[in-house]
């Protein structure tokens, strides 16, 4: 019996690793600006600004942006924000940092050609209040 | 050996049948008819095998984020939440359903260990060293966000129990070497179940003792015949961390295996419900264990347990971003780990040191003890542990109830990545846990539980080291105690803010 376990516990490993794949970029070159204030962050809503520029350095304008604020540390519940176009190439929107420490934020950005842009940008030391 | 009137009614209290409740939990419907049979233990350690390797194929090939990796979230979170709050409530059910024995087990099959676990390593002192090492790497290498060493530090805990139990005979892995068992031993002393006899009457009858010894085939059809009893083949092994149930005090070393309840022929080894903490301030000799508060190691392993525990906590607040970086300023170091090493040595050693030798000294001075200062604190040290495993209990307790659902969406996202389809459904990354608002009264109140634990069993200790001076014994430990509750309030009450950045 426990022979089977094992076999079936590295199978299960296998398959799941052979599974996970790390997500790339489909649009490489492409820049990802991300300001936030105040600076430093702070517990609680900070506006957030993030230019979007392309492998030319042009504005990517008309992106449906997305971002996902996470703790470095598991267990907590991410952030979201959907961001609007406020100038070409430029996006605003509110995100929440829940507590403080050091967090990461994911963007997703859909391009209207249908790429998919993605950056992990790390935002050290959100200050507690 | 001169053995005290005090010694001997502390005996009389271990040994007392009306010490128990009638509460056995093997007496339960269905939970004891499971739990006495043989392979119950097997049945709980496979789930949790195939889980522990789900991780660490999800670290290794999952994605490097923390809070969206299984093995960090179900480590970091979910298993030392769960791990105290068992302990709390139940007894030492991670080391019975512990994962790294199975493939030990497996490999025994094939390989025999020859060799007895070294004499001079019979004590806690390699436990110590290996619990110091993990607090420290934990704080250094980040690993709470850290999804790869996380999965190395779960392969080298497979590979380390395998290994010595390869080599060594016996449970050497759990008595000596798992620093996590150590951590359960410690907790489950204040758990309110323990493996003991239902009647110590039947055991001082016994002749067999299979308890420790294991119990043999019998002398029959499938044995060669004309062999003597103990050349034939061990059936069902005895309690391989050497705890001889009549005799056996508390929890700890014990991995509630429960090879004692199968090994008994008379059904006399029960898991009875008790005062969680009660047997703590039992002085005199414990099967397996010696004379707790004769053991300096034992005392080091207390004081690791519950300073370590204030130090992990520390570790997670603004101000030891301030500290470190005084230090820095101070010193001119721009790497951390000497800093670190500091902090620690200060925690761990010094700091103890002082202020457990200090009320040691004021209470021989003020109770006119006779004994030396180490002698004095060799007896307090157990009294550390409530408030000690109170301070882990707010601080895992924490962590898990704050985020015990966001497993949920992780586990979808998993499957998502490992199949190509939501075979789980969406991510629901909406799910977290109870807000920090309901967490830190119930924070509060295990490190209340705590503290008043901590002046029990130091007044208890007290009465017995100075039965006419009782308060002037207890007093500075028990205003050391609540010094250490202040702090471990203090240190609650801080925002986290995590130090993964420090000095870059």
């Amino acid at each position: 019996l426990q022979r089977h376990v094992i076999w079936l516990a590295i199978g299960l490993m296998l398959v799941l690793g052979a599974g996970c794949r790390p997500s790339a970029s489909d649009v490489p070159g492409a820049e990802a600006d991300l300001t936030l204030q105040p600076d430093p962050p702070t517990v609680g809503d900070n506006q957030v600004i993030l230019a979007l520029t392309d492998e030319a350095g042009a504005p990517i304008e008309n992106a449906d942006v997305r971002l996902e604020g996470n703790m470095n540390h598991a267990g907590m519940k991410p952030s979201f924000a959907d961001l609007q176009e406020v100038e070409p190439g430029r996006y605003a929107g509110t995100l929440d940092f829940t507590m403080g420490g050091d967090w990461f934020i994911l963007v997703t950005a859909k391009l209207p050609d249908g790429r998919t842009l993605d950056r992990k940008i790390d935002v050290p030391g959100v200050e507690a209040k | 050996v001169i053995v005290s009137a005090t010694e001997r009614r502390a005996a009389r209290r271990r040994t007392a049948p009306d010490r128990r409740t009638s509460f056995d939990v093997l007496k339960v419907p269905l939970i004891g008819r499971f739990l006495r049979w043989r392979y119950s233990r097997i049945a709980l350690q496979t789930p949790v095998l195939l889980l522990s390797l789900v991780m660490i194929g999800h670290a290794f090939w999952g994605p490097q984020l923390a809070p969206k990796n299984l093995a960090a979230l179900l480590t970091w979170v979910h298993f030392r939440g769960l791990v105290v709050l068992v302990i709390l409530l139940a007894g030492n059910l991670f080391c019975m359903a512990c994962p790294f024995m199975l493939p030990r087990d497996l490999a025994r099959r094939w390989f025999s260990p020859r060799w007895e676990w070294p004499r001079r390593l019979r004590n806690k002192w390699p436990a110590i060293a290996l619990f110091v090492l993990v607090l420290f790497a934990y704080e250094l290498f980040d690993l709470w966000s850290n999804p790869w060493w996380t999965g190395m530090l779960i392969v080298g805990y497979f590979a380390a129990a395998l290994v010595v139990d390869s080599l060594f005979r016996r449970a050497s892995f759990c008595k000596y070497v798992c620093p996590v068992g150590q951590f359960n031993f410690l907790g489950s002393t204040l758990s309110p179940l323990e493996v003991a006899v239902r009647d110590p009457g039947v055991c001082a009858d016994c002749e067999t003792k299979d308890c420790i010894r294991g119990r043999r085939a019998e002398n029959d059809a499938d044995t060669p015949a004309g062999k003597s009893k103990s050349q034939l083949p061990i059936i069902q092994r005895g309690c391989e961390l050497a705890l001889f149930q009549p005799r056996k005090v508390d929890n700890l070393d014990c991995t509630f295996c429960l090879d004692c309840v199968y090994a008994c022929p008379h059904d006399n080894v029960g898991i009875l419900a008790r005062l969680p903490g009660e047997q703590l301030p039992v002085s005199g000799p414990r099967s397996g264990v010696g004379t707790v508060e004769r053991r300096f190691d034992m005392t080091a392993l207390a004081t690791v347990f519950t300073f370590g525990a204030l130090l992990n906590a520390f570790a997670m607040i603004s101000p030891v971003y301030a500290l470190e970086r005084w230090v820095a300023d101070l010193t001119g170091l721009n790497v951390e780990w000497p800093i670190l090493l500091g902090l620690f040595a200060v925690a761990l050693v010094l700091e103890p040191a002082i202020l457990l030798g200090g009320a040691a000294v004021i209470t021989r001075w003020g109770a006119g003890v006779r004994e030396p200062v180490l002698a004095i604190v060799n007896r307090f040290a157990r009294s550390l542990l409530p408030l000690g495993f109170g301070v882990w209990l707010a601080h895992y307790g924490f962590h898990f109830f704050t985020g015990f659902l966001t497993v949920i969406p992780v586990t979808q996202s998993a499957a998502e990545n490992a199949f190509g389809i939501p075979l789980l459904g969406e991510p629901w990354w909406a799910l977290g846990g109870l807000p920090e608002s309901i967490v830190f009264p119930m924070e509060l109140g295990f490190l209340g539980l705590g503290l008043l634990g901590s002046w029990m069993v130091g007044w208890a200790i007290a009465r017995e080291l100075a039965p006419r001076r009782t308060w002037a014994g207890f007093a500075p430990w028990g205003v050391l105690y609540l010094v250490l509750f202040i702090v471990a309030v203090w240190i609650m009450t801080q925002p986290m803010d995590m130090r993964g950045t420090f000095l870059g």
